[in-house]
């Protein structure tokens, strides 16, 4: 297989899907569209009128059985460049030039298999989302759980899915925890990720699970070194750093 | 490295994953899962687990184990450089 050479190409938006206050979930339909692994993702680059030009890296949610089309989920970041302009001014039949499939280290696919074991911060959901959308399409029964911490209930981007996959689905089951105001009546976690969190989760899987991280680099961090210290091997732990912001 | 400095440094940080379309344009194909050995300590990362700078003008990729620089990317309009004096080698799968 020759890999084809990376180039930018211009999607066109065809939906916006609001998640939460902070996160939109942008629908592209490609020219040059290319099956992409779970956990890749797309630069996108916004080109101004005097020549500058600016990118950012987004994780693709869609999962790789949705052909022709892409879906990005952004958080809209307020201070940020790229994600004011993708949450306020771009509307549907817009254009966006887009580079991608990007990326080999943080993909998981079935025929990785499992016991896998997805630990999500805020925003760093989105490409853990597009494996477990993979898995279901692909009616794997790989064992999998997600862990996943937010600031508050309105946070919670994908929810109502997540909740609906482990309802029909007894091998998945989702497991949250919120830093700030959980929502009312919560009674599971309510702070941040750590070392007796994972072993709740992780105990089911033992040394045997794949773990991918994704979240604010600090999160990451954290989880990163509590699992090196439970002695998980290094090899099957995954992670994707996305800075300062975030849960 | 032991005050707010660095703790703002560390939020900033990034992974190697993060600059990998810059990386497959330069190299012409995925450089995530290329092994780096560190010229200081030896170890070896692939490339999408290296810590990765990219706030600045250019980008610093760092060794995950000791920080040491391994590489750094700066592109100007006319020229790209590499500068990897911090990789004692890179190792990739031949083309299929």
């Amino acid at each position: 297989m020759v890999q084809p050479v990376l180039e930018w190409q211009a999607g066109t938006v065809t939906a916006i899907r609001p998640e939460t206050q902070q996160t939109k979930s942008f629908t592209l339909a490609l020219p040059k569209w290319m099956v992409h692994r779970p956990g890749q993702h797309y630069d996108v680059r916004l080109s101004a009128p005097d020549g500058y030009q600016t990118e950012r890296s987004y994780s693709i949610a869609s999962p790789p059985e949705r052909v022709g089309e892409l879906e990005l989920t952004v958080e809209r970041i307020p201070d940020g460049e790229v994600s004011p302009y993708l949450h306020d001014v771009l509307v549907p039949g817009d254009q966006l030039e887009v580079r991608g499939p990007i990326g080999g280290y943080f993909v998981w696919d079935v025929s990785l298999g499992g016991p896998l074991l997805l630990i999500a911060g805020g925003s760093g959901v989105v490409p853990l989302m597009a494996m477990l959308r993979h898995r279901a399409a692909q009616h794997s029964t790989v064992p999998a759980r997600i862990l996943y911490s937010s600031r508050t209930g309105g946070d919670v981007i994908y929810r109502e899915e997540l909740d609906g996959l482990a309802a029909g689905d007894r091998a998945f089951e989702a497991f949250y925890t919120f830093t700030r105001q959980p929502p009312a009546g919560w009674t599971g976690y309510r702070r941040r990720i750590d070392a007796g969190m994972l072993a709740e989760v992780i105990k089911p899987f033992g040394q045997r699970a794949r773990v991918y991280v994704c979240g604010p680099t600090l999160l990451v961090e954290a989880v990163a070194n509590a699992l090196v210290e439970m002695e998980l091997p290094t090899a099957q732990i995954r992670t994707e750093r996305f800075g300062p912001t975030g849960a | 490295m032991e005050n707010d400095d660095s703790d703002m440094n560390t939020a900033l940080m990034v992974d190697g994953n993060a600059v990998a379309g810059q990386l497959e344009q330069i190299f012409g194909r995925d450089m995530t899962m290329t092994v780096t050995r560190c010229a200081g300590c030896s170890r070896d990362a692939e490339m999408g687990a290296l810590m990765a700078f990219i706030r600045g003008p250019g980008v610093v990729l760092r060794c995950p184990a000791c920080q040491n620089a391994i590489a750094r990317i700066v592109e100007t309009p006319t020229a790209i450089y590499l500068e990897a004096r911090g990789a004692a080698y890179l190792r990739m799968a031949p083309r299929p």
